[in-house]
């Protein structure tokens, strides 16, 4: 056995005083393709993070060779060998694969700083085709499907000479055949002695293709070991491993009998199918699914944000038609998003001017039409930071950016609140806030089931939904595949629900078109 | 999912001794004055005093007269223009629908039209005659003429708002279009002359003044009629964007037009809002200017344009959206004017005047520039409390 | 961090305002009962323009009179602006080249009203409401005089064929190019049997508009043989368009359009010369600076507050047959033999 290329040594992050990894070490050894498997949330992204010099850790070291090697910046890791073939892919799409390829060093006439084209070509042509790629290096990679896209990142890769290469979530939007494609170009370039580490959900994939796996849990590594020792279900319990712990608040209310929100058939092709449940008031109903399942993409239907093709909306048994954010606010719904800072708050504005922007239509002044009743506005806003607990020096001045994510988070909270809704639909609520802000957020959800709103909380995170949730509905591929009540919640047969699509996929063959 | 912590304060402010204590205290008392609300207007009466130390004509009562008629008309126009660049827009087409209200105004209510100018007049024998247009001669004739022009210019603002909100065009392409197309258009149906005999009472709301002083050379007048008109206009925009609704959801369009739908706001209504103001001022300000001059003009205003995004953004109005205050449009507007009346003052060569003015509006540039970083430095202050 | 930009900036404005004050102050120095006078007018578009600049303020300064030249940059409202700031400097006259007729009128108006003497040069104010002294000249008359021409030339030439005419119009907005479009068109009207109904180029008095518009135009109409622009400045843009399709060509040559213009400036002259141009329309440029100069003087002199006297400058075409005798009349000719 050869000495291992890389070696992880006691690596710890912790952000905002919330451990990420707790002392990893790992060793892998070239020519090994090492599956890495956890839950969202467990650390393997701040794990490559490191490696690919995104962030830089707090404790531990990483040897390269046996020679410890310092994460400065992505640049540095590149340097070093070290290609991030990421989720997100990066590349510039509308410049060409040649553009692409050599956007940080073109091949030069000479000394001069003019680009020498045609043996840029070459080298391109050379580049896309150890990638099996046959196809002109002068396309535009907008017009390239995301299997070709990705070809075009690992032969960049490649050619800049990596030996360490890390797919992270490879095949989310690939067909059956790309899929195909890549896990031989895999193959091969384990065979050519460089060593990838493999980062999936599709569990099955990881068991088709690693020598090794490890498991995460927590920012911990609970288990590793040869392909041979283990299954499916073994890394679902691995993953899974301990109780869900006091996180959360003590659920003490129940939900009613009464549906407030009851969503029929909903359906858009190629993104959600066949949806249907009911919200009865006083419900927190949970919605789980791992990325691409299409649970935001529901949430956002719900709230009006995109259309759906076919299936029925009710609010309180009214059917909602012809539906926009404005009209579903009028028919009592709120929508927090994921995605604060593009969707959620004006970042430049105050507290006060983001908490007031939904309600402004409640607070007019009945003697002039359009004009605000600045104090009845003021009073409730100044009521809702003070009941919600943001902490900011100067809410009617500071730009709501130079708070933390748990405030910002509150402070959209307390925009839709002021709304007064009855159905909130919360998307990933607890995304990049602390623990301590999370743990107020969750005791937020719960009063207001407790006050007889319908809930729909969307998460990534499986031990939030359990920890807060009545009822979980899990989605897989667009559509539902799983309904827990909360005395039926059990993590494995969840998780199982939510690689329902994945694991589907069994050997493959030329079924691509049926996606 | 963990994300990287970028928002976190890079240094500490630990170690203060006292002489860094003393620099930040010049920093904050410097700072206050650059980053008030009222800063330009600090910067303008400076400007005021220390000129008139050297040119005493600055002072004198015509020369304040002067300014106080070339002010008024400016200002209506930013004002409109603030509502749009506040929707994170930009309008280059007030100019354009100044020369098409003046000139399809004009046409409505002259009392007279020389044949010879105007037969080849496409709306000659149809709409307007050698007797005048349809309002021509009317004792109504100044208010039809000014609602026929407010309500044209509020018109094509509104259908310049509707392309940019429904069409989801650029504003500079909507508005570049909508310039070009009003001011061909008003060329065309005048054939490019100038409409004239237009009735006094039109006349005298840019001519005339309130009260007169007298000076050695003739009376000069006191408070031009176009104030008035400037001033009705500055309380009602005021208004709008501080105590309405409307206001409220015009500075959330400008500052993330996503998040102001996702919470409700009507985001194209009010795009639409904001455009059709900016056309109703414009036409505001064609009725100012076209009085002034005493005519319907298809070339009206042609090279305001950059007057009035100039006076807005050294206003302090920012040109990304989301900020902008008719005090601010004031402001702009006052340094502006008296910028360009003071060099005129000095005598420069007419050659240089141009190049002194940039000059300057380049200082008030890089002062607007280092009043954002200040803003921006001490946010870390702000936040290391609040995180 | 900031405090050195702060301070930098708070010099550089320090350093603006004193430099600012110091040239006004000396300025000022320079004699309190010096004759003013303002001359304000639009941008130096053409040689035209340019020569009556140069001869009216070279002309005042050399008899020690303090010349405040305005630009308005082609905008009405901003020259009214720049004549109330003059007025409110107490100038003893104003010689404006106005933007058009009808501003003219107002800014005859405001003069009057403070009692200054005004005279208008070349612009003529739309009407006579307002005293004011007016050097003028007929555009009308000497387009239609120069077209008249070279229609003449057209039909001798032509033996009985229709000619295909274009006519490169100037900025509508100014009343001038209006007149010329119309001595032109008057010509077109006489000649029914001479003419086919005329291409109009418009040229926005602006070199690149009127060298795209005309390569259009002459793309879509290959047959143009019989061409006038409303001004002489814009020849070097015609050579651009009809050379490369063989079409400038001397009067001798076959396949020459027939050329006319109108200003009289050199260029015109020297085209002439050489046998590329049938006729230009004069304004007799230098007449008109000496004669609105004079009268307002005069008028300075004897404290008349509103004179009023309209001049007019008749111009005339010359033509190849009577440019022997008339060629020095011609300010383009002038231009070029005093330098």
């Amino acid at each position: 056995m050869s000495e291992p290329i890389l070696q992880f040594e006691h690596v710890s992050k912790s952000f905002f005083g919330a451990m990420a990894l707790t002392d990893i070490t790992l060793a892998v050894r070239p020519g090994m393709v090492l599956g890495l498997v956890g839950e969202n949330g467990a650390g393997k992204s701040t794990l490559m993070n490191i490696l690919g010099g995104v962030i830089a850790s707090d404790e531990g070291q990483i040897r390269l060779e046996g020679r410890p090697y310092s994460t400065g910046s992505p640049a540095e890791a590149t340097r070093a060998g070290i290609a991030f073939i990421h989720q997100e892919l990066n590349l510039f799409s509308h410049l060409s694969i040649l553009d692409n390829l050599f956007i940080d060093g073109f091949p030069r006439i000479g000394r001069t700083p003019l680009i020498h084209r045609r043996e840029a070509v070459r080298r391109a042509k050379e580049a896309l085709a150890a990638v099996n790629l046959s196809i002109s290096p002068r396309t535009r990679v907008d017009r390239l499907t995301p299997g070709q896209k990705q070809l075009v990142e690992i032969a960049k890769a490649l050619h800049g000479g990596a030996q360490i290469i890390i797919f992270d979530e490879p095949t989310t939007s690939l067909t059956s055949r790309e899929t195909e494609r890549l896990f031989a170009l895999i193959e091969r370039l384990r065979r050519e002695g460089r060593t990838i580490l493999y980062i999936s959900h599709v569990l099955a994939d990881v068991l088709r293709l690693a020598d090794e796996i490890a498991v995460l849990r927590d920012g911990k590594v609970v288990r590793t070991g040869p392909k041979a020792e283990f299954d499916i279900n073994a890394m679902i319990a691995a993953m899974v491993g301990r109780q869900v712990d006091q996180l959360h608040p003590i659920r003490r209310g129940k939900p009613a009998d009464k549906v407030l929100m009851s969503v029929a058939g909903v359906t858009e092709p190629g993104i959600v199918k066949d949806i249907s449940f009911d919200l009865h008031e006083g419900e927190i109903l949970g919605l789980f699914g791992l990325m691409g399942s299409g649970r935001t993409e529901l949430g956002r239907i719900l709230f009006g944000l995109d259309p759906f093709r076919s299936g029925t909306i009710d609010m309180c048994g009214q059917p909602r038609r012809r539906r926009t954010a404005r009209r579903s606010i009028a028919a009592g719904m709120a929508f927090v998003t994921e995605d604060r800072r593009e969707e959620g708050l004006l970042m430049e504005a105050p507290v006060t001017e983001n908490m007031a922007l939904v309600a402004l239509p409640n607070c007019r002044r009945n003697r002039v039409p359009g004009t605000l009743d600045r104090l009845a506005l003021r009073r409730s806003v100044d009521e809702m930071i003070a009941s919600l607990k943001i902490k900011c020096v100067s809410p009617r001045t500071a730009a709501v950016k130079s708070l933390s994510g748990g405030n910002q988070q509150k402070t959209v909270i307390g925009k839709w609140l002021l709304g007064r809704p009855m159905v909130c639909i919360l998307d990933e609520p607890t995304r990049g806030i602390d623990v301590g802000a999370r743990y107020e957020v969750y005791s937020i959800i719960n009063d207001l089931a407790d006050r007889g709103n319908g809930l729909l909380c969307i998460s990534s995170e499986l031990e939030e939904l359990m920890g807060i949730c009545d009822s979980l509905l899990v989605m897989s591929k667009g559509r539902i595949c799983g309904r827990f009540r909360r005395d039926e919640f059990d993590k494995e047969r969840i998780l199982a629900a939510a690689f329902e699509g994945h694991l589907e996929r069994g050997p493959r063959g030329s079924s691509g078109a049926s996606n | 999912m963990d994300r990287p912590s970028g928002d976190r304060p890079v240094q500490s402010s630990g170690n203060v001794t006292s002489q860094t204590r003393i620099a930040r205290l010049k920093e904050v008392v410097i700072g206050r004055a650059l980053l008030s609300d009222s800063f330009v207007l600090y910067l303008s009466v400076a400007y005021f005093v220390v000129l008139w130390v050297f040119l005493p004509r600055l002072g004198s009562a015509r020369n304040l007269s002067n300014l106080s008629s070339n002010i008024w008309p400016l200002l209506v126009l930013v004002i409109g223009q603030m509502f749009v660049l506040i929707v994170g827009g930009i309008d280059l087409s007030q100019t354009s629908i100044m020369a098409i209200t003046s000139v399809c105004g004009a046409l409505m209510i002259t009392s007279g039209l020389d044949p010879e100018l105007f037969a080849a007049n496409p709306l000659w024998g149809v709409f307007v005659g050698e007797q005048g247009g349809p309002a021509g001669g009317s004792v109504a004739a100044a208010p039809v003429g000014i609602a026929f022009m407010l309500a044209i210019g509020t018109l094509i603002g509104s259908a310049n708002g509707l392309a940019v909100a429904r069409l989801k065009m650029p504003p500079f392409m909507v508005t570049l279009v909508s310039m070009f197309f009003f001011s061909g258009l008003a060329i065309c149906i005048t054939r490019s002359e100038n409409v004239r005999n237009l009735p006094d009472a039109f006349l005298a709301i840019g001519q005339n003044y309130l009260g007169r002083v007298p000076t050695a050379r003739g009376s000069v007048g006191l408070v031009p009629y176009s104030f008035f008109a400037a001033l009705a206009l500055a309380v009602a925009a005021w208004f709008v964007l501080a105590r309405t609704i409307l206001g409220r959801w015009l500075y959330a369009v400008g500052m993330n037009r996503r998040a102001a739908t996702v919470s409700g706001v009507p985001t194209d209504r009010v795009i639409v809002w904001a455009y059709a103001v900016s056309g109703f001022c414009a036409a505001l300000g064609s009725v100012l200017y076209s009085s002034r001059l005493g005519a319907g003009r298809p070339t009206l205003g042609e090279n305001v344009l950059l007057d009035i995004i100039g006076a807005a953004v050294i206003g302090g109005i920012s040109l990304f959206g989301g900020k902008g205050k008719v005090r601010w449009a004031f402001y702009g507007v006052l340094f502006f004017v008296l910028l360009d009346s003071s060099l005129y003052m000095l005598n420069l060569k007419f050659y240089t005047v141009n190049i002194v003015k940039g000059v300057v509006i380049l200082v008030a540039a890089l002062l607007d520039v280092l009043r954002n970083r200040i803003r921006l430095g001490w946010a870390p202050t702000g936040r290391a409390v609040t995180a | 961090m900031n405090m050195g930009k702060l301070l930098l900036i708070v010099a550089l404005l320090g350093a603006f305002g004193v430099v600012v004050g110091g040239v006004s102050c000396s300025r000022r120095g320079s004699g309190e009962d010096q004759l003013t006078i303002c001359f304000g007018f639009q941008d130096l578009e053409t040689e035209f323009w340019v020569a009556g600049h140069k001869a009216i303020t070279e002309t005042l300064r050399a008899k020690g009179i303090r010349v405040l030249e305005r630009n308005a940059n082609q905008d009405a409202n901003r020259q009214l602006e720049q004549i109330r700031d003059a007025i409110a400097q107490e100038v003893n006259g104003i010689i404006i080249i106005p933007q058009d007729g009808e501003s003219a009128v107002t800014i005859v108006g405001e003069a009057n009203r403070a009692g200054i003497p005004i005279a208008v040069f070349n612009r003529p104010p739309s009407d006579r409401s307002n005293p004011a002294l007016v050097i003028v000249a007929d555009n009308e008359k000497i387009a239609d005089e120069a077209v008249a021409y070279m229609a003449k030339v057209a039909r001798e030439k032509g033996k009985g064929r229709k000619w295909k005419p274009l006519i490169v119009v100037g900025d509508l907005g100014d009343r001038n190019a209006v007149a010329r479009r119309k001595g032109f068109f008057n010509v077109m009207e006489r000649n029914p049997d001479l003419f086919e109904t005329p291409i109009e180029v418009p040229s926005k008095w602006d070199p690149a508009t009127t060298l795209a518009n005309l390569e259009a135009a002459l793309q879509a109409n290959p047959d143009v043989d019989f061409l006038f622009t409303s001004s002489d400045f814009l020849y070097p843009q015609i050579k651009a368009v009809l050379e490369p399709l063989g079409k400038w060509k001397k009067i001798d040559e076959p396949g020459h359009v027939i050329l006319g213009g109108l200003d009289g400036d050199s260029t015109a002259y020297t085209l002439m010369k050489e046998g590329y141009v049938d006729a230009t329309g004069v304004q007799d440029l230098f007449f008109e600076a000496n004669t609105i100069m004079e009268a307002l003087l005069t008028a300075i002199e004897v404290g008349q507050k509103t004179p009023e006297n309209w001049m007019e400058d008749p111009g005339f075409a010359l033509t190849q047959e009577n440019m022997a005798e008339r060629a020095d009349e011609m300010w383009g000719y002038r231009v070029l033999h005093d330098e």
